[in-house]
């Protein structure tokens, strides 16, 4: 423990403060560049419409697959939107740059500061205005379920928000693991996009891929956890054993990463010395 | 003719320099191509389950499957990334360089364009086989060479088609500040229109005039539809007409626009 703080309490406690800041000088930020804001609402808007066509197209064509009517697969594709908005805001900013700080040796000046530089690589920059992907989102999540005529429980949407949040920290997981295999590979902007284009899948319920791939998409890559988990938990359908598999899956996955970021940074030996 | 010619020289020999060049991204080249083959293999498995539980479909399941395998291959084949760059080389100056060297800027992006593609083929090729094997059995082969000859044709008319509205939307960087919204406005209007999302097949039937004869359609879902089956020889020999006409259209327009920018432009920094 360094003599900054007393206790690992404290440090969390002081990290928590840090992204305080962070997230406040996001925001004063934002407000010098508002074309940025309003080309990102526009351009997110135009996404969410065009994200859409597939699944009102598949449900012109039938009533329902395999039990998910199309008001269930619009909440769910809000479910998407929230969730992807959420990673665009918090993790995409940070992981986006992990190429520039291992080959222009910016790392060098995160590590001599006093935080956790896994902490302050994976969460030091945000978009707040990708925050309007998360509202729009919520608003198709109401719009489903109110088709759908569904009207959760508390418990309901407590199951769902812990899922949501647990799905995040496996897929930040997964992407702060890929990305820091730039230790080992020196550029890694390419995997990022191998990681958006897989998140697509997260658009359609699990059951809709084929045995294999659903086994995939809950342990492997797990956007199961993310949107169609937190629907049936909405719907109802859901126990809180998944709800306990999430929570678990993401402390494993955490540890896991914490391991990889420490194997990476014994290999780091600096760009520019 | 001469100029042409000259002009042809030096895209080959930029063409082989960039190849050895970029090169040495061979492993950035397959994770590429790794996330180009994703989008369609998952819209495959969504629309083989649709089919498979009883969706009432326009056209069967031999048409879904081989339209997603081949789809991966046709954007790649006929993709222009150039937009962007080329109104940044306005923008900045760059151009005023390459106005006193013995070829246009164009051949540059052209000799990218080539050798990208050339290195994406070697990545992308065995992956699309991989899943084109999985699939074999619903796939749809047409005999004999004359489809597949159409639709290397159809490629590379798609690619110029795709390369010239680029071309269109990068010269207006002569005379606006930032053309990135219009780039990006581009990108998602083709996705959905080209085909690369959802099978024009599938559009509703309102739209079939619209969707049937834009000129998107050409860049990516035509190609795909040689092979996947479903047009008739005078439906085929149209769409190419089509792709032909589109082609000669924008080339055009986009000759015109570029010079007249050309004479507009004010070389920053000079």
């Amino acid at each position: 423990m360094s003599t900054l703080d007393r206790t690992w309490w404290h440090k969390q406690w002081r990290h928590a403060r840090l992204w305080r800041r962070f997230f406040a000088q996001a925001v004063v930020r934002e407000t010098h560049f508002r074309a940025h804001f309003l080309t990102t609402l526009l351009v997110g808007l135009v996404q969410l419409g065009l994200g859409i066509v597939p699944t009102l197209l598949l449900f012109g064509f039938t009533a329902e697959v395999h039990g998910w009517s199309r008001a269930e697969v619009i909440a769910l594709v809000g479910v998407f939107q929230i969730v992807t908005g959420l990673m665009a805001t918090f993790v995409a900013p940070n992981l986006n740059r992990m190429t520039t700080y291992l080959t222009e040796g910016e790392l060098d000046g995160v590590l001599l500061r006093p935080v956790s530089s896994q902490f302050y690589l994976t969460l030091r920059w945000i978009n707040v205005a990708e925050l309007t992907n998360v509202a729009s989102g919520i608003a198709v999540l109401v719009i489903g379920l109110v088709q759908a005529d569904l009207s959760p429980g508390p418990g309901q949407v407590v199951q769902a928000v812990v899922l949501v949040g647990t799905g995040l920290v496996l897929l930040t997981a997964v992407w702060s693991a890929m990305s820091f295999l730039a230790f080992w590979l020196q550029s890694v902007n390419p995997i990022g996009f191998v990681f958006l284009n897989l998140m697509e899948a997260g658009r359609y319920p699990l059951v809709f891929f084929p045995v294999a791939v659903r086994t995939f998409l809950t342990f492997a890559f797990p956007v199961a956890f993310a949107t169609t988990f937190p629907v049936r938990a909405l719907a109802g359908d859901l126990g809180w054993g998944t709800v306990a598999l999430g929570v678990g899956l993401a402390v494993v996955a955490m540890l896991l990463v914490r391991l990889v970021w420490r194997r990476g940074l014994l290999t780091y030996s600096s760009a520019s010395s | 003719m001469n100029a042409f010619v000259r002009n042809l020289r030096v895209v080959r020999r930029m063409t082989a320099a960039d190849i050895a060049q970029q090169s040495v991204y061979r492993g950035a080249w397959i994770i590429f191509m790794l996330a180009n083959i994703c989008m369609p293999i998952i819209s495959l498995l969504i629309w083989r389950t649709a089919l498979a539980s009883g969706a009432q479909l326009p056209v069967d399941e031999r048409y879904v499957t081989t339209y997603f395998v081949l789809l991966g291959f046709v954007t790649m084949a006929t993709s222009s990334w150039m937009a962007g760059f080329l109104a940044q080389d306005i923008r900045m100056g760059k151009l005023s360089s390459w106005m006193i060297r013995p070829a246009s800027l164009l051949a540059g992006f052209v000799a990218n364009n080539l050798s990208e593609k050339f290195l994406k083929l070697f990545a992308l090729v065995p992956m699309i086989g991989v899943v084109w094997w999985i699939f074999r059995d619903s796939m749809n082969i047409p005999a004999g060479p004359g489809r597949w000859a159409l639709f290397a044709v159809s490629i590379v008319l798609g690619a110029m088609l795709v390369f010239t509205i680029d071309i269109l939307i990068a010269s207006l960087a002569f005379w606006m500040d930032d053309v990135s919204a219009l780039v990006q406005a581009r990108v998602i209007i083709a996705s959905v229109l080209s085909g690369a999302v959802v099978p024009l097949a599938l559009m509703p039937e309102w739209s079939r005039g619209f969707v049937d004869h834009q000129p998107f359609r050409y860049t990516v879902s035509f190609p795909v539809e040689i092979v996947a089956g479903q047009l008739t020889g005078s439906e085929l020999l149209a769409g190419l007409g089509f792709q032909l006409g589109y082609v000669v259209v924008f080339a055009a327009i986009a000759r015109l626009v570029w010079a007249a920018g050309i004479r507009a432009y004010s070389a920053v920094g000079a």
